[in-house]
């Protein structure tokens, strides 16, 4: 059954919080407290090609502290599973384990390192950034916990999932992982939703820090279904000559609004991302990269390739933030948009933002039609209309997609690429 | 199988609401070569497109037909299945897709599901047919057409050609910005389909080609019809007295 926050006025707000997560440490209940007020102060976000009007979202139903049973399809594949926003079980392969990497349901980890916790959560991620982001803030449910140890080079990827039902109305994850000084990683996440009649709104925050020298494979691949309204943010702050390599698969949900930023305040850090998107009937997708270079001899390089059929919408904004003092970074990014239908539409939008003269910076970007005159040349050669998209879609997303180093995660891109074009 | 046949009569095709062919008639046999010739404009490769059935073309009125069938009820794919090829005058470029890996997709479409071509017997095929056609071998791990010179992007149409072994190919232009060596491959590839079993539509504005193919037919096309038919010595003629002659002939009134 549902647990109903009553999220109208602060009286119920706060008497929700305090008997669901009455429990936790003074620090986070007053934390809770705080952006359960941020929350309800805030307005609707107004994002410039992203009507979020007429959301109701005064009664939100949380599901905090019932039991809650592993239901979500292929848990076993996963090391961490999130089941409507809550956590139902952590694995880590006995090698990881003797090596100090530590694995655990966000709730487990405060009561296991609750400084920790404390001093890393909301530190990464704005979470006054909007109305969502702040409920997320205020009432998530759980999520998880990594910490690499120094020096910890971990060959196998973590893989999460984050799955909900389809009578799931709220789900509220977490995510925060700590690679300390020249670890590396490999971590996956996952989104997945069983279709609902209701709309299903998700807020989704994942927070990295990356010490010196740390280096992390980030992949996600969203494909929650129709129902969903999705809003998700990551960052991550990137250490001394530390590197991220983000690779984003965006392939469901009715509605999207996610955004990652990339926060390089020290020397020498790099991030690289591939962000893959193939939007299709009604969908509403509205992405965000952000790489913001503080620190001297910083780097960031962002990839976008989008596909789009039917009467899908897309807005992909890439943000390439120079401070001033960030001497000698380099800056680079691409977006390139592929439309299938007459009725898709799609900005691809570079935003520079250069306050320092010593640095490279460079974008290109492009949305056009796919070639019909490509489409007749394969056809006459026998091929189905189909089979003659389906070809001329890989050949535009092969350059990008085979790039992300981590196998699982490539095929399933191109399942989910593959899916999309059939759908 | 038997010899094709391709009817065309009384073709009527307009783009953007214009007239382009008034009433072509023509027909190919297997067996037979027959070239087009023509001045630029005169609606050469706007026939070819609709003989494929390019959606920018639309058949006011007409018929054609491969084998009887009415091919223009047919999508462009089902057209290729029925045995129709077209060398294109200028060739797409698709990005990302490799050109074994279009030939074999291509191939196992015109084979159809269950039917699919062993990998080893397309290779070996495959580079039998590069050979034979003296195309590099590098070619076919290159994106298609992708940053191929003029004269690479024709042969590979050819090297397609004898892939997909078609039972009636029009060709536009095969033999343009090929040097003499090129052209005389070309032609070679051409001429190794021949047969009662094949077809060709040759369209082309220079004799030389026809010299190696030695069409059965030689039509010139001005104004989207066919205004003058004969054989080969029409192409010579045509070489040494230019189109004026054939213009004057046509415009005198019937
Ligand atoms: N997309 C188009 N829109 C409008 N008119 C077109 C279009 N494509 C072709 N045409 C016109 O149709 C007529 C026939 O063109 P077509 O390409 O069939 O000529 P062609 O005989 O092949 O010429 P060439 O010898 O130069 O290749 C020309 O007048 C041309 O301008
Ligand atoms: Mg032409």
């Amino acid at each position: 059954m549902d647990t109903i926050a009553e999220t109208n006025t602060m009286a119920p707000l706060e008497q929700f919080i305090l008997d669901h997560y009455g429990q936790e440490p003074e620090w986070l209940l007053a934390r809770r407290r705080r952006y359960g007020s941020l929350y309800l102060e805030l307005p609707l976000p107004v994002r410039q090609r992203t009507p979020l009007k007429n959301r109701k979202l005064d009664r939100i139903p949380v599901l905090v502290s019932q039991p809650v049973t592993d239901i979500s399809p292929n848990s076993s594949m996963f090391n961490l599973v999130t089941v409507n926003g809550r956590s139902v079980h952590a694995t880590l392969p006995e090698s990881a384990t003797a090596q100090g990497v530590v694995l655990l349901s966000l709730r487990e980890a405060l009561r296991q390192s609750p400084e920790l916790v404390q001093e890393a959560l909301g530190s990464v991620v704005d979470d006054t950034v909007d109305k969502f982001q702040a409920l997320n803030a205020a009432l998530w449910q759980d999520g998880l916990f990594l910490y690499i140890p120094p020096r910890v080079n971990l060959t196998e990827p973590i893989t999460i999932s984050h799955y909900a039902t389809a009578d799931a109305t709220a789900v509220l994850p977490r995510t925060l992982m700590i690679l300390d000084r020249e670890s590396r990683a490999t971590v996956n996440e996952q989104y997945v939703s069983e279709a609902g009649l209701d709309k299903c709104l998700w807020s989704c925050a994942t927070e990295i820090i990356l010490h010196d020298a740390a280096v992390l494979q980030y992949g996600a691949i969203q494909q929650l279904s129709a129902s969903a309204e999705a809003f998700v943010r990551r960052a991550a702050r990137i250490g001394r000559d530390a590197r991220i390599d983000w690779n984003i698969g965006e392939f469901g949900a009715g509605m999207v609004v996610s955004e990652h930023l990339s926060v390089l305040d020290q020397p020498g850090g790099q991030t690289y991302s591939t962000t893959v998107f193939f939007g299709s009937r009604s969908q509403h997708q509205d992405y965000t990269a952000t790489a913001r270079h503080v620190a001297p001899h910083t780097a960031s390089n962002m990839t976008a390739r989008g596909v789009m059929k039917d009467s899908a919408r897309s807005v992909f904004t890439g943000v390439t933030d120079i401070k001033k003092g960030a001497v000698g970074s380099d800056g680079r990014q691409k977006e390139k948009i592929l439309m299938l239908s007459d009725t898709s539409r799609a900005d691809a939008i570079p935003s520079l933002l250069i306050e320092e003269n010593d640095v490279f910076a460079a974008h290109a970007a492009s949305a056009g039609p796919i070639d019909a005159h490509a489409v007749f040349y394969l056809m006459g050669r026998g091929l189905s209309e189909t089979e003659a998209v389906r070809l001329i879609v890989h050949g535009f997303l092969a350059p990008v997609i085979d790039t992300i180093p981590v196998g699982a995660l490539r095929d399933e891109v191109w399942a989910q690429v593959e899916r999309k074009i059939l759908e | 199988m038997s010899t094709p046949v391709l009817e065309i009569k009384d073709l009527h095709v307009e783009i953007e609401g214009k007239a382009i062919l008034k009433g072509l008639t023509l027909t190919v046999k297997g067996g037979e070569v027959h070239a087009i010739m023509g001045p630029n404009g005169t609606g050469k490769t706007s026939l070819a497109q609709t003989l494929m059935g390019h959606p920018h073309y639309t058949v006011t009125s007409g018929q054609v037909t491969l084998d009887g069938q009415d091919i223009l009820a047919m999508r462009t794919d089902q057209r290729a299945r029925a045995g129709l090829f077209l060398a294109m005058q200028y060739p797409s470029e698709i990005s990302g897709v490799t050109t074994a890996n279009f030939l074999r997709t291509a191939i196992n479409s015109l084979r159809g599901e269950g039917n699919q071509i062993p990998l080893k017997e397309f290779r070996d095929r495959l580079d039998e047919t590069m050979k034979f056609l003296e195309m590099d071998p590098k070619f076919s791990n290159r994106y298609l057409n992708e940053g191929f010179s003029g004269g690479e992007k024709k042969r590979n149409e050819i090297l397609q050609m004898l892939m997909l072994k078609p039972r009636m190919a029009v060709l536009d232009e095969i033999d343009s910005g090929l040097d003499i060596d090129a052209i005389k491959v070309v032609a070679k590839g051409v001429k190794s389909l021949n047969g009662p079993e094949f077809g060709s539509l040759v369209i082309t504005h220079y004799q030389r080609i026809l010299s190696y193919l030695k069409p059965d037919f030689v039509h010139i096309m001005m104004d989207g019809r066919v205004v003058k038919s004969g054989d080969y010595q029409l192409a010579e003629e045509l070489e040494s007295k230019g189109y004026e002659w054939v213009r004057a002939e046509f415009s005198t009134p019937l």
